[in-house]
């Protein structure tokens, strides 16, 4: 790398041009400001998510009801906190200073369960707004893991393809693991939804964790899609990406028969 | 958070008529903190007539070589790139932040792998790491390189990919594309375009064999490049890309305007710039942020952690003088370029000009 040169004419391309056609940035040093703070803010969003996810899911360890789901339960704990690290080490990259970081906001808190959280951020917590309410026991921990997880898994499908080589490959490496995360809440689903009131208990969960999830994916209408479309730090609209879970959850749902 | 640290020039090799070698030794108890991973980058910083500039040169020695060398290629107009080629000298130090760059695959010791390069010029520094180190320490497995420079005159480390050919036959392909230079064979001939790029994988390499394709070089050829590997049959997954040229600007020497004073009581016209667009409003000192102002103005001005920690909301004061609250993301020589937290940042003076574009 260089970050002195001099191009003749014909080897010019300005930076907007390069991003538009799929160019990839690949570090700090040849990041412009603009780009810079959306991708901090991004990064931002994911870690603070799965900080506060994390954090959230830590109760449901004590509530697992075998050692199996007690395991599962720990893992998705675990990997969640190794996530925000990976993410955060990035974001140390351009200067964020990291102990500080994972201090700077009660992961742990939550509002009230009936609480109307708007989907913008709250201060200067970036987690999405879905990681705010509070989870109440085992079998709404399940149902909100397994829709979030989906949800994540669609939103990192999407997000592996950022123009930020660095971050794109982390989140390569995170999406098995998150998609693994999902599926240990769809094998606690299936086991969930055959009993009679455990299976009501899981359905008024549903009811409560979709529209709330189906949020996170933002608004129809978003001029910053389109900028961050324009930088290549995202490419599938909000809408598509909500529609496409939408549908992946309601297949899950209904061989479970749990609409 | 990546320190600046005094390396010490043990050699300056001149390798082409404009760009030399230089090899730097940290002290000894930063020595640790140099070890770098083949394909990484040092960032150096220096002063000229007052203004700061830090410039990023790939390192272009192998894990094996027990130093730290970067290649400078001269560039014209270029301040430290013809500074380092006509006044640096041995026994001189420079200022270097420790190794950065993610430009790079794990090493399998026991692994077979079929890499590919592609250089443009002076983007063969860190692809010669790369390949001087999977040569030693990936024995079964082999390497392309494919390298395009105007003409064999300005070839960097020619000698030297010469000779690891040699040292490792059969396991180094080399070919020189030459833009300016007529060859045996037409396709090492001109520019790389997708042509070029079909014959290339027609005649000489073998897209099947290949688990990873790294690419530096300008930025029209990256993504020629790129999309070729795509086409045939290549994943995001096996691409990985260095930047050759940064379109960042230089830091400029505007003087820093964070000394503390008492922000007196009144209002102050502030000017944003963000996005190539200028706003100007009044906002009040009684405490509130550059970055909340801006906000309640209808900005959209980047920010996340709001507490002076994560450089998300950076921007650069360009007039008038602000105090920081608390600051734990910026380095002390981009505070004395200027650049503020704007969520940490308080109006002092009555007039305020600040940009996110810089």
């Amino acid at each position: 790398m260089t970050s002195e040169a001099n191009l003749p004419e014909d080897d010019a391309m300005t930076l907007s041009d390069y991003l538009e056609r799929g160019g990839k940035l690949t570090s700090p040093e040849n990041v412009p400001p603009r780009y810079r703070g959306e991708l901090l803010r991004l990064m931002s969003s994911f870690v603070d998510s799965e900080l506060a996810g994390s954090a959230g899911f830590a109760d449901a360890i004590n509530w697992a009801p075998g050692l199996k789901e007690r395991i599962a339960a720990c893992r998705i704990t675990l990997e969640k906190a190794d996530h925000a690290e990976r993410v955060l080490d990035l974001m140390g990259d351009f200067g964020t200073d990291k102990a500080l970081y994972n201090k700077a906001h009660s992961w742990s808190a939550r509002q009230e369960r009936d609480a109307q959280v708007d989907p913008k951020r709250q201060g200067g917590d970036m987690r999405l707004s879905v990681f705010h309410y509070p989870l109440q026991g085992w079998i709404d921990a399940v149902v909100m893991n397994f829709l979030m997880g989906l949800a994540t898994v669609h939103q990192l499908q999407e997000q592996v393809r950022t123009s930020y080589q660095p971050l794109s490959e982390e989140f390569r490496a995170i999406l098995p693991k998150e998609r693994r995360h999902m599926e240990l809440g769809l094998e606690g689903l299936a086991h969930v939804s055959q009993a009679p009131a455990s299976r009501n208990e899981a359905i008024g969960s549903i009811a409560y964790w979709m529209p709330k999830v189906a949020q996170t994916f933002g608004p129809a209408q978003s001029a910053r899609f389109d900028r961050l479309k324009k930088m290549g730090l995202r490419h599938t609209d909000n809408e598509t990406l909500r529609g496409a879970w939408t549908a992946d959850a309601d297949a899950c749902l209904a061989k479970l028969r749990l609409v | 958070m990546a320190r600046f640290h005094s390396l010490e020039v043990t050699d300056i090799r001149r390798d082409t008529r404009d760009a030399v070698v230089v090899t730097l030794r940290p002290d000894a108890p930063d020595a640790d903190a140099f070890s770098f991973i083949q394909g990484q980058y040092l960032t150096f910083r220096r002063d000229f007539d007052g203004e700061e500039l830090r410039r990023s040169y790939s390192i272009c020695a192998g894990l094996d070589e027990g130093c730290l060398k970067v290649g400078i290629k001269r560039v014209d107009g270029g301040a430290f790139s013809t500074w380092a080629n006509e006044e640096l000298k041995v026994g001189d130090r420079l200022d270097a932040m420790t190794p950065m760059g993610r430009f790079h695959t794990e090493l399998q010791p026991a692994a077979a792998k079929g890499y590919l390069g592609f250089a443009g010029g002076s983007g063969i520094t860190p692809v010669l790491s790369i390949i001087k180190t999977v040569l030693a320490r990936e024995p079964d497995s082999t390497f392309t390189l494919i390298y395009a420079n105007r003409q064999t005159s300005s070839i960097m480390f020619r000698e030297e990919l010469e000779d690891l050919k040699n040292q490792h036959l059969g396991r180094l392909s080399l070919i020189h594309i030459l833009e300016t230079e007529t060859q045996e064979i037409d396709l090492f001939t001109g520019r790389i375009d997708a042509e070029k790029m079909d014959l290339l994988f027609k005649l000489w390499i073998d897209a099947e064999e290949v688990d990873t394709a790294f690419i530096c070089g300008p930025e029209p050829m990256m993504l020629t490049i790129a999309e070729s590997l795509r086409k045939h049959g290549l994943t995001d997954e096996q691409i990985r890309f260095e930047l050759f040229a940064s379109s960042q600007p230089g830091r400029a020497k505007t003087k820093a305007a964070s000394r503390a004073a008492a922000a007196a009581a009144g209002t102050c016209e502030l000017s944003v710039t963000l996005d190539g667009t200028t706003r100007n409003f009044q906002m009040q000192k009684d405490g509130m942020s550059v970055l909340e102002a801006a906000v309640a103005n209808a900005l959209d001005a980047p920010y996340a952690c709001k507490a002076g920690v994560c450089s998300t909301c950076r921007a650069r004061v360009l007039e008038g003088e602000v105090e920081m609250e608390v600051n734990h993301a910026l380095e002390d020589y981009e505070v004395r370029a200027g650049y503020v937290l704007s969520c940490q940042c308080i109006p002092v003076s009555d007039k305020v000009v600040i940009s996110y574009d810089e």
